[in-house]
């Protein structure tokens, strides 16, 4: 049985939820749309048997993660881009700014895709190790060290900055 | 440094610009997909067409629908509609042996009942979730609450069908776990454990790797799994689908799909077979094979063969003209088919739950905007079905000697809970539960294992 308004109601609560992971992976919220709408039209799909479980959000979130390591896969052998984004942050930024969006979203961009999905999944979605490497189809001892990696360059970039200093009693990386 | 990382992406994406209206093109691309999945690989029992579209139609009109009005044509036999049912009355009409309900399977996946065992005893599913990544398994008796948790069986985090559940041993079937990447398949799994020897053990057939889907897996008599595996797919019309009136595609009276039937052993994985026998639906009932010539679009004619004596017959169903053949359940020589038959007028379906005996007699179909899902119950003297029109949505049984119609529930979960085998007069349903979510009705399920009283 495909209950299409059921998955109307989903796709419309679960769309903003899924976007902000997108953008935090791909740093364009037009592309992170796009990889939402991807991801959705894969839960249309498979909306029947998701049904059945329950496992709906958690499939979504899967396939638009999918979406987006597939099209990194595609962009790495295909594009090559030259200019500039100008939507992230120079060095110049990196150096000079306070910890802020743009300072992260630098950072990120600067990371592999699945470096990036491990950070936006751990830390953002809030998934376990066993989650994320369910989801990355990937050993759990992969989420670790891809995870130690990306916050390895990303402790680099952002303590580099001004507002960088390790707060009081917080978690060490 | 982790917790102002958590802020920082948090902050960094809180402030999204608009999203574009693209849900429509979501819907689009997802019926297009489904569409040509359709003419891929889907298994008999996984039957897709002409349902795309139903709750769009039925869930904007509380009240219920008039078929006569729309010009929907009456089927070939007696027939039923929804709102000649009664309330059924717990404790004369059936009683619960046990429920179990999960209030949020919104935040979380939980805890399922897949089954009855022939000696009485629940198949307890815990999981997989946020806490419970693999699932874990355990025979309930329903009396003591007890349960007995078995080992751990090997199977990931796919989703799993019970095929038998007897006193001698389990068997689940899962699909393969291409998910997302849509990769390779891995071929359809059985998972069998033996209650004696306490042991689990999974079988895959690289011959049946095209069956990727578990529906339509059937236990035979002689204990091998039946597996149909894609053969023919009805063909889509030149340019498309017609477009029904509220712009779905309507693939009412299609052409239907075949399938080869294999069949495997559960005990050796090296003895698997084809059975040279091409099926559209099939089931089993005791010792008689019955399958449609075709399925999911026209079905064709019935056949019934003995599979003690190799005697077969055939009639044909009188299926409506438009119909198509979605759902198929045999047991206590009743069939019962649920169908598609085109929407009318200003969004009605014309959809059925015909029932037939083995030899050709009509017995009753059950007609309505928004029905299916026809099962035979308590050796076939019974059938369930679901309803999900605001008006007419819960779950049914209809007594098919005393041709009574009875209403067990207001509403269906959007929750897939209570789905299994169950022996004897048991049959399992399901109802909402929990708090007001705005996307699924209620943020939970409440799955019924009950007992028909006759």
């Amino acid at each position: 049985m495909r209950d299409e308004a059921a998955f109307v109601e989903f796709a419309a609560s679960a769309r903003e939820r899924l976007r902000r992971t997108a953008y935090l992976m791909c740093g364009d919220w037009d592309r992170a749309s796009d990889f939402v709408q991807e991801g959705l039209v894969r839960v249309y799909v498979r909306w029947p048997r998701l049904v059945r479980n329950g496992g709906e959000l958690a499939y979504a979130r899967k396939a638009v993660v999918s979406a987006y390591l597939d099209h990194a896969r595609r962009r790495s052998s295909t594009e090559r881009p030259t200019e500039p984004d100008p939507a992230l942050a120079s060095a110049e930024d990196v150096a000079t700014a306070v910890v802020d969006r743009q300072t992260l979203m630098a950072a990120l961009a600067g990371l592999p895709p699945r470096q990036r999905a491990c950070v936006v999944l751990r830390y953002f979605e809030d998934l376990s190790v066993a989650e994320t490497a369910a989801l990355l189809r990937c050993t759990e001892g992969t989420v670790k060290s891809q995870t130690s990696r990306a916050l390895f360059s990303l402790r680099s970039v952002l303590e580099d900055s001004p507002s960088g200093e390790q707060a009081e009693g917080a978690v060490s990386w | 440094m982790v917790n102002e990382l958590r802020e920082l992406l948090r902050d960094a994406s809180s402030a999204p610009p608009q999203a574009p209206g693209d849900l429509p093109a979501v819907l689009r691309s997802g019926r297009r997909r489904v569409r040509l999945r359709r003419a891929g690989v889907v298994g008999a029992g996984a039957l897709t067409a002409g349902v795309v579209a139903l709750a769009s139609v039925a869930w904007v009109d509380p009240a219920p629908e008039d078929l006569e009005a729309a010009g929907i044509p009456r089927p070939a036999g007696p027939t039923v509609r929804l709102a000649e049912s009664r309330p059924a009355v717990e404790g004369t009409d059936y009683r619960d042996v046990t429920t179990y309900a999960n209030e949020d399977l919104d935040a979380d996946n939980g805890q399922y009942v897949d089954g009855v065992t022939d000696d009485g005893l629940l198949l307890f599913r815990d999981g997989p979730r946020s806490d419970q990544l693999f699932p874990r398994f355990a025979l309930l008796d329903p009396a003591t609450g007890e349960k007995d948790w078995l080992p751990r069986p090997d199977v990931g985090q796919a989703q799993l069908w019970a095929v038998e559940l007897s006193e001698d041993r389990l068997v689940l079937v899962s699909p393969d776990d291409g998910l997302v990447t849509d990769g390779p398949s891995a071929g359809l799994t059985a998972h069998v454990f033996d209650r004696a020897d306490r042991r689990w053990r999974s079988l895959a057939w690289p011959e049946l790797r095209r069956a990727s889907e578990p529906w339509g897996a059937e236990v035979g008599p002689d204990g091998r799994l039946y597996v149909p595996v894609p053969a023919t797919r009805g063909k889509v019309p030149e340019g498309g689908w017609p477009t029904g009136p509220g712009g779905e595609a309507d693939d009412a009276d299609a052409e239907g799909d075949t399938f080869d039937l294999w069949s495997a052993s559960l005990t050796d994985a090296g003895d698997v077979r084809d059975e040279r026998l091409r099926v559209g639906a099939f089931d089993f009932d005791g010792d008689s094979l019955v399958w449609t010539d075709s399925s999911n679009g026209a079905a064709g004619r019935v056949h019934v063969r003995d599979l003690d004596t190799g005697e077969e017959t055939s009639f044909d169903p009188r299926l409506g003209e438009r119909c198509n053949l979605l759902g198929f359940d045999v047991a206590g020589d009743r069939i019962a088919m649920s169908q598609y038959c085109g929407t009318y007028g200003d969004g009605v379906r014309d959809d059925r739950v015909q029932v037939v005996t083995t030899d050709g007699e009509q017995v009753v179909t059950v007609q309505d905007d928004g029905v299916d899902g026809g099962r035979l119950v308590a050796g076939g003297d019974f059938l369930t079905l679901t309803a999900y029109g605001r008006a007419s949505g819960g779950t049914y049984v209809y007594d098919i000697g005393g041709g009574r119609l009875l209403r067990l529930s207001e509403a269906h979960s959007s929750w897939a809970v209570g789905q299994g085998p169950a022996p004897g007069d048991l049959f399992l349903w399901n109802e909402p539960a929990g708090r007001v979510s705005e996307v699924f009705g209620r943020s939970g399920a409440r799955a019924h294992v009950s007992e028909i009283l006759r």
